[in-house]
């Protein structure tokens, strides 16, 4: 009989190796935690030297930057990116919420299949695209257009306005969650009590969402404070407060900028390169905050469906409200809110008007506009009666998306028609010629491949391991979650600042040069965060029952981690790892100050040799202006081609894979 | 006969954190018998099952006092490996749980994890674990497709079959057939019973008639006490316990 007596129980075999393989995902993951330490440390130490010289409050404070005279006051700076982040937050949130809403809540399942993976593509775009498309198409418009206000073109408005275009992704998908984890008993018992759909979003699922909706704008402003190249390329860029404050048609420039122009020029361990650090650490300061704000959002948000106990602040916030509103009376607060509400509306309007118009008849133009739109808001609505307010309601979501749509079809469309042209063989295979205005781009096309080999090649195995350490060894304890944080700060951590790390740690400190490796290492460490993150996911949601059916087979812990776990996931980590490196691509400011140079005539030999990159080069040629144009779009095109067939490729394979799922 | 004696819990207690899941239990069990477990839910008699072959460990927060032995070898001794443990007393969950594999990788996983990997052999015994779960002339011409494709009757028998082929001695089967309609049920219960000549098994079931159609022993449990434990006959026919009889005569539960 051979389903008995078999060989007695074994002993302790099995679990020392596990403990170990456990121990080694441990350490890797903990580089995540070293990578954060050593980008803090190096980020301080380096601006210890203006701080020493200037001082911490008179270099946040001081209105005038001019490096070249040792004068350093970055509070233009710091100001220059605020305006321009809010200016995006303030066009990029209506339409990413309205298409949020759409997608979500209107939109039919095929539109929604579509529309998704449309909407992630912006986020795909790379940022030098962005700013040369804004470079040659907006900033003339805008000149034109506003020929009163602006000569150039350059300002403030376009550095929002293609800073809103690559936030919007984040704010949709962000919406997107939020409105779609509000649970379905809420839609059903509205739309039971007669309400319509419309409505129902208005008043049911939006309120219920209000605070994942506040996390998708932070995330949005986020995303968009730590933008280098396409801001740089179109705002002007000079060190000034706007006149007046609000004037949007007014140049600036941001942190981020500065670092980007200022670092070529710089010798290291001056006092220009050390203020530099500084201006980076604020930018992390800053950010660190958004994203804490952000993270306690999106954790209330979670903790209104689930019913976990509030915070102590929570507690105390809405005892407060509640006492306000007993203290005001429900009327009154009403009115109150009517009134907030509509003082904010004016002053938008007589900031935007008063930049065309004298003081006094923006005043009146305001008012008046105000009092229109409150009329209309409120009788007309009346009037139209509540069917039509839906209709109007479904067709404003659904213009919105046309809208989004049309935009992506014009930014890609633009480069397409005027790159094709370009693209020849000769093009492809042939080095640059008299400053890159004439030849071919085959020296950058392979430094891109090659810097995505060497990333891919870096942070995938790191961040796989790590990821899988994360989702399935650790527990809840402190040093679990201290590598979690790290992973957080890092995923928020501007590109800009990792390429002033790549210069500091790889580049000099370690003696790299400018050379294929450091940004080959620079980019691992930016895209480390994400590839962890996605791999986190991926297999968090591999469902337990294949694990406990697994060890009920008596696998070990890590034999059912890599034969059943990963496997499961594998194809949620080949997706995000895809989606991660395709964005790497596409960045420069990571590797301008670390692996790239403008012209090679031949292609290096090592790995400590410099390369050209696709990215690096457009930014070369657009800021430049004296290439044939044609260069620059074909140029463009390969690089969009590249990263764009790598978002392909990620989508498909989420597709091939969410089907056999079905 | 002491050699009937394939396993014995001897005052079992188990917490999940601060909470008592099993307070004492006490019960024996034979080989080449079914055993079932009955009782309400939430009454302790998965976690009771999950102790036999140490899936508690998994769980954060679980402490165990007791002893429970397994040919005479206490399962919970601090040198023993609780992964080997789990090879020889199998488990089969309440959803069929089948990996997204084909349905022969399926199979192979846990003698490839164990270390068998000659191809003549595994096919051997893909072959003839399929044919002990009852499945073999169902899926024989589609052994490479995924497991997924298969009915929810189908995936359990496959689970079976996949806990047959690494060689356990005992089978713990936790509500197999909840997840299963009727007819699928019908089969999995023929298939325990063909199985208990060369296995012995453990079953939780909420279903009372399949507890009487197919053990040999019942054990009923409430509250995390094992309440009553007998010959299946007499614990159905004459129970001993008033709680017993009111809840095989349907009054709560």
């Amino acid at each position: 009989m051979f389903a008995t007596g078999q060989q007695a129980l074994g002993k302790r075999r099995s679990a020392d190796s596990d403990r170990i393989i456990g121990w080694v995902l441990a350490a890797v993951a903990s580089l995540a935690v070293l990578t954060l330490v050593f980008i803090i440390l190096f980020i301080a130490e380096n601006s210890g030297k203006v701080i020493g010289e200037e001082g911490l409050w008179s270099f946040i404070t001081g209105g005038i930057w001019r490096p070249y005279q040792s004068e350093y006051g970055a509070s233009s700076l710091i100001t220059g990116t605020l305006l321009v982040t809010a200016g995006a937050v303030l066009f990029a949130f209506p339409l990413g919420l309205g298409l949020a809403v759409y997608l979500s809540e209107m939109a039919p399942v095929k539109v929604r299949r579509f529309l998704k993976p449309a909407v992630e593509l912006f986020a795909g775009i790379p940022s030098v695209v962005y700013g040369f498309l804004g470079l040659i198409l907006l900033v003339p418009m805008l000149a034109n257009l506003f020929s009163g206000q602006t000569t150039s073109g350059f300002c403030w408005l376009a550095g929002s306005m293609l800073l809103g275009v690559m936030a919007l992704p984040e704010i949709v998908s962000v919406s997107d969650d939020a409105l779609r984890s509000v649970p379905n008993t809420y839609r059903e018992a509205s739309l039971g009590l007669g309400a319509t759909k419309w409505e129902t979003v208005k008043k049911v699922i939006v309120p219920a969402a209000a605070p994942g909706i506040a996390a998708a704008a932070i995330l949005g402003i986020g995303r968009a404070i730590g933008e280098t190249m396409a801001v740089m390329m179109v705002t002007g860029n000079t060190a000034l407060l706007p006149e007046p404050l609000w004037n949007i048609f007014a140049t600036v420039r941001t942190l981020t900028a500065t670092i980007a122009m200022e670092m070529p020029e710089c010798v290291v361990g001056s006092t220009g390169y050390s203020a530099l650090f500084l201006l980076a650490l604020i930018l992390m300061v800053i950010i660190l905050f958004i994203n804490l704000a952000a993270r306690a959002l999106v954790a209330r948000s979670q903790r209104r469906f689930t019913g976990t106990p509030a915070g102590r602040f929570e507690i105390w916030y809405e005892k407060r409200t509640a006492q306000f509103m007993e203290v005001c009376g429900r009327h009154r607060l009403q009115l109150l809110r009517q009134a907030l509400k509509t003082a904010l509306v004016f002053v938008f309007l007589f900031f935007i008007v008063s930049l065309f118009a004298p003081f006094g008849e923006a005043v009146v133009l305001a008012a008046i506009v105000t009092a229109a739109l409150g009329l209309l808001l409120t009788d007309g609505v009346r009037r139209l009666g509540r069917r039509r307010v839906q209709t109007a309601a479904h067709c404003g979501m659904a213009a919105i998306a046309v809208f989004v749509m049309l935009l992506l079809a014009v930014i890609i469309g633009y480069v397409v028609i005027n790159g094709a042209p370009a693209l020849s063989w000769s093009f492809l295979t042939e080095f640059p010629r008299a400053g890159g205005t004439a030849g071919g781009i085959y020296p950058a096309i392979v430094g891109t491949l090659e810097l995505l080999a060497g990333t891919a090649l870096i942070a995938l195995p790191v961040g796989v391991l790590a990821g899988t350490y994360l989702a399935e060894y650790a527990g809840d304890g402190k040093i679990s979650r201290l590598i979690r944080d790290a992973v957080d700060v890092l995923n928020g951590t501007p590109s800009v600042v990792f390429g002033l790390f790549g210069l500091a740690a790889l580049v000099t400190w370690l003696g790299l040069g400018i050379s294929l490796l450091a940004g080959c290492v620079t980019l691992a460490l930016m895209v480390l965060p994400v590839i962890i993150r996605t791999t986190q996911e991926a297999v968090r949601q591999v469902p337990p029952e294949l694990r406990e059916a697994s060890r009920a087979l008596g696998a070990t812990k890590a034999q059912t981690v890599f034969h059943v776990v990963l496997p499961a996931a594998l194809s949620g980590i080949v997706t995000g790892a895809v989606l991660s490196l395709g964005r790497a691509a596409g960045e420069t400011a990571p590797i301008m100050f670390t692996a790239t140079v403008v012209i090679e005539s031949k292609l290096g030999n090592s790995i400590l040799d410099p390369v050209m990159a696709l990215p690096y080069h457009l930014y070369y040629l657009a800021s430049e202006g004296r290439a044939d144009p044609s260069m620059m779009y074909g140029t463009a095109l390969v690089l969009l081609i590249i990263v764009l067939g790598m978002f392909a490729v990620a989508t498909a394979i989420r597709i091939r894979s969410e089907r056999r799922s079905r | 006969m002491i050699d009937e004696l394939t396993m014995e819990v001897k005052g079992l207690h188990l917490w999940y954190g601060e909470k008592e899941a099993l307070k004492g239990i006490s019960m024996p069990i034979r080989r080449n018998e079914i055993t079932a477990l009955i009782g309400p839910s939430g009454c302790g008699k998965s976690t009771l099952l999950r102790a036999l072959n140490r899936m508690n460990d998994i769980i954060p927060g679980c402490r165990i006092e007791g002893q429970v032995t397994f040919r005479g070898e206490d399962i919970y001794a601090s040198d023993l490996d609780a992964n080997d443990v789990r090879t020889q007393i199998g488990m089969i969950f309440q959803r069929p749980n089948p990996f997204p594999m084909s349905i022969r990788d399926n199979i192979v996983y846990g003698p490839r994890i164990h270390g068998q990997t000659k191809a003549g052999e595994l096919d051997e015994l893909v072959e003839r674990t399929l044919r002990q779960a009852a499945l073999w002339d169902e899926v024989k011409d589609q052994l490479n497709r995924s497991a997924l494709v298969l009915s929810g009757g189908q995936q359990q028998r496959l689970c079976i079959a996949r806990a047959l082929a690494v060689n356990p001695e005992v089978l713990l089967m936790d509500e197999p057939t909840s997840a299963l309609d009727p007819i699928a049920t019908a089969k999995i219960e023929e298939l325990a019973c063909e199985l208990e000549k060369n296995y012995t098994v453990v079953i939780v079931t909420h279903n009372m008639q399949q507890a009487s159609r197919i053990s040999d022993k019942t054990g009923f449990m409430l509250m995390g006490e094992l309440v009553e434990f007998g010959d299946t006959e007499s614990i159905f026919n004459k129970p001993q316990k008033e709680m017993t009889e009111r809840y095989i005569a349907g009054r709560f539960g």
